[in-house]
């Protein structure tokens, strides 16, 4: 698709007998926003700090633009980085945080007014440029660190789980910006984070961390329709999927509260059934699984109710419109018949979270 | 200061009693310092009356004779000289220990923090003679480079562990953001780290200046004639003359707090922050 702009091959990391990295590969093309998602403690801080250069890994290497830059120190290996905590120095102004990058490789006065204003202008921060870090507000300061970790030209950049502790509105509006700004820059932007709905509404590319692997990687639309691990399934979207424990014989996969016919091998014992929001439907469907279920709890999201439901003592979530008035009648404590769409179910083993199967279509 | 540290939590309403009390201890700390001034202020004749004479004009010729009378400008001047110097000088080789001990935190850091301490742990007069006698052997008395070499010594410890304290409190996100943009070590510990240890520095810089500026025993055992400090050169000039002269006790008294209260009233606000080390401070 395009060219390569950053590759790691064989990472791997332990401290004493605990393995945070193991023997992780990928490669990230330029003009592409990839997204490394995966859950706290499967090892994204240890793998930014091993590509910043901060963290000796014990073998592996790190490629950037055809490069190896593994035995490189942090400051010479020419990523972009903005990191998880702001880290803005408090006893230099906005413009002096954001120039501190270009202070380092003596760029003159010039070249430093023309990056900054660039910056500023992209971020929408020129208002903030003479205040000092500790007047700004935690969304403010996260744009002047972005801003900082732009400022350099480059063609990789590394962005740490930004937005973390930001609130939504902030939110949306910063991924926003990270988009525009990838888009006019035309980089390799590489964005770490564990929030499912940053990874959906950012990413080109997906990539799913999981216990020191890159399990999966793949375009957005692919790794959402096609998850082959458990992780990659609740990896994207919100709320996080439906998974219930059963076992597969005879092409039935049983859980406790529902069965199905199921294309996957016979005989495993420990399976889980991954199902999305959106795989569960209201109402009585021929096509379909069709269950009783009591609303435990109805949240509403403005054009969306997230639905939590209760059938046996299992919940499941189900997402309806607001702009249907008879969804608007399931109301908490009430009964109501519920089906589960069999090609909606992913099939995974228990012990490797592997993809084994899915779900048959009903005649 | 005392009553800044028992400063209730300031509430509408009348003066409470609490309050009263503070500063009513604060006063009884304050006393014999301004006996001290007062009794330097006060006309020679009126020094030792009994009872005390309260209303007086006040004079500055007891202060400007003690101060043109022998070398009591040369002590006055060298005491700055040396502790200063010597101050300034520990808290630069602090900042490097303390830095390191923070980030590399090497093995046994918390035992070496212990051992650097505990050279204090010695009573100063158990010292006195082996620093005589080593003093002796390298020809370093009577001359600053030993005196500050030895104050140096003496303020390392305590600036290590306020220093120490303080740089564990800045985020090593600061470290590693400099490197990320290719910043070095030095640069990062000197331009990035250091100025957000101010008030560490202010308080390490206040409580050894302290020290170092009231310490007798060695500025006279290992110092001399030619480097003999404030509080030697005031010991040595109680008796001038043959007789005890309390105007001039009074007045070099007051020379001698002068400094001190100077320099610590300048960096008041940072002061309390360094003292509580840094437990009131707030990051960014």
């Amino acid at each position: 698709m395009s060219e390569l702009a950053f590759k790691v091959s064989g990472l791997s990391k332990s401290y004493g007998s605990k393995v945070v990295l193991d023997d992780l590969s990928f490669s990230v093309n330029i003009n592409d926003f990839s997204v490394i998602w995966g859950k706290p403690g499967n090892g994204k801080s240890v793998l930014v700090r091993s590509i910043m250069g901060l963290e000796r890994i014990d073998a592996g290497e790190v490629i950037v633009r055809g490069e190896d830059v593994t035995n490189k120190n942090a400051g010479s290996r020419n990523i972009g980085y903005i990191p998880q905590s702001f880290a803005l120095f408090p006893h230099y102004s906005v413009r002096e945080n954001i120039e501190y990058p270009l202070n380092l490789i003596k760029a003159s006065d010039a070249d430093k007014e023309k990056a900054v204003n660039r910056v500023a202008e992209l971020l929408r921060i020129e208002d903030l440029l003479h205040k000092k870090p500790t007047e700004l507000s935690g969304g403010q300061k996260q744009r002047i660190a972005i801003a900082r970790g732009l400022v350099i030209t480059t063609d990789v950049y590394l962005l740490d789980d930004p937005l973390v502790g930001l609130d939504f509105k902030l939110r949306e509006r910063l991924i926003d910006d990270l988009r525009r700004t990838q888009e006019e820059l035309k980089v390799a932007f590489i964005y770490v984070t564990s929030d499912p709905l940053e990874a959906l509404s950012l990413a080109k590319t997906v990539l799913v961390l999981s216990k020191g692997k890159i399990v999966q990687q793949g375009s957005l639309t692919d790794v959402y329709d096609n998850p082959q691990t458990v992780q990659s399934m609740s990896a994207l979207g919100f709320p996080e999927p439906n998974f219930v424990p059963g076992k597969i014989s005879n092409g039935t996969f049983t859980s406790d509260i529902f069965s199905a016919q199921v294309n996957a091998p016979d005989g495993i014992s420990d399976a889980i059934a991954g199902i999305r929001p959106e795989g569960i439907v209201i109402g009585e469907n021929a096509k379909a699984i069709t269950l009783e279920a009591t609303v435990a709890l109805v949240e509403n999201l403005g054009s969306e109710n997230v639905i939590y439901l209760k059938v046996k003592d299992r919940m499941l979530v189900t997402v309806i419109s607001r702009t249907d008035e008879e969804n608007l009648k399931i109301v908490e404590e009430a009964k109501i018949k519920i089906s589960i769409l069999p090609h909606a179910i992913q099939l995974f083993r228990a012990d490797s979270e592997v993809k084994i199967g899915e779900g048959k279509h009903h005649e | 200061m005392a009553d800044d540290f028992m400063k209730p939590r300031r509430k509408s309403g009348p003066i409470k009693l609490s309050t009263v009390g503070a500063w009513l201890v604060s006063l009884i700390f304050f006393l014999p310092i301004a006996w001290i001034i007062g009794s330097a202020l006060k006309p020679k004749q009126y020094v030792l009356n009994f009872p005390p004479k309260w209303i007086f004009v006040p004079t500055l010729s007891n202060i400007t004779e003690a101060i043109s009378y022998g070398n009591t400008a040369k002590y006055f001047l060298d005491s700055v000289i040396y502790s200063f110097t010597a101050v300034a000088l520990a808290i630069l080789i602090s900042f490097l220990a303390a830095y390191s001990f923070s980030r590399f935190k090497p093995a046994g850091t918390d035992f070496l923090m212990f051992l650097l301490l505990s050279s204090r742990f010695v009573p100063a007069a158990a010292l006195v003679i082996p620093f005589f006698q080593l003093y002796n052997l390298v020809h370093l008395q009577d001359s600053f480079l030993g005196l500050i070499l030895f104050y140096t010594m003496f303020s390392i410890p305590f600036s290590v562990w306020i220093l120490k304290g303080f740089i564990d409190g800045v985020s090593t996100k600061f470290d590693e953001t400099g490197f990320v943009y290719g910043a070095s070590r030095l640069h990062v510990m000197f331009k990035l780290i250091l100025p957000q240890l101010r008030p560490g520095l202010v308080a390490a810089f206040v409580f050894n200046i302290i020290f170092v500026w009231n310490e007798f025993l060695f500025n006279f055992q290992l110092g001399g004639i030619h480097s003999y400090g404030i509080p030697v050169g005031l010991f040595t000039s109680i008796t001038k003359d043959g007789h005890l002269d309390w105007s001039f006790v009074a007045s070099i008294g007051t020379i001698y707090v002068l400094p001190l209260a100077i320099t610590i009233f300048a960096f008041q606000k940072y002061l309390l922050v360094g003292l509580t080390f840094g437990t009131v401070r707030g990051e960014v």
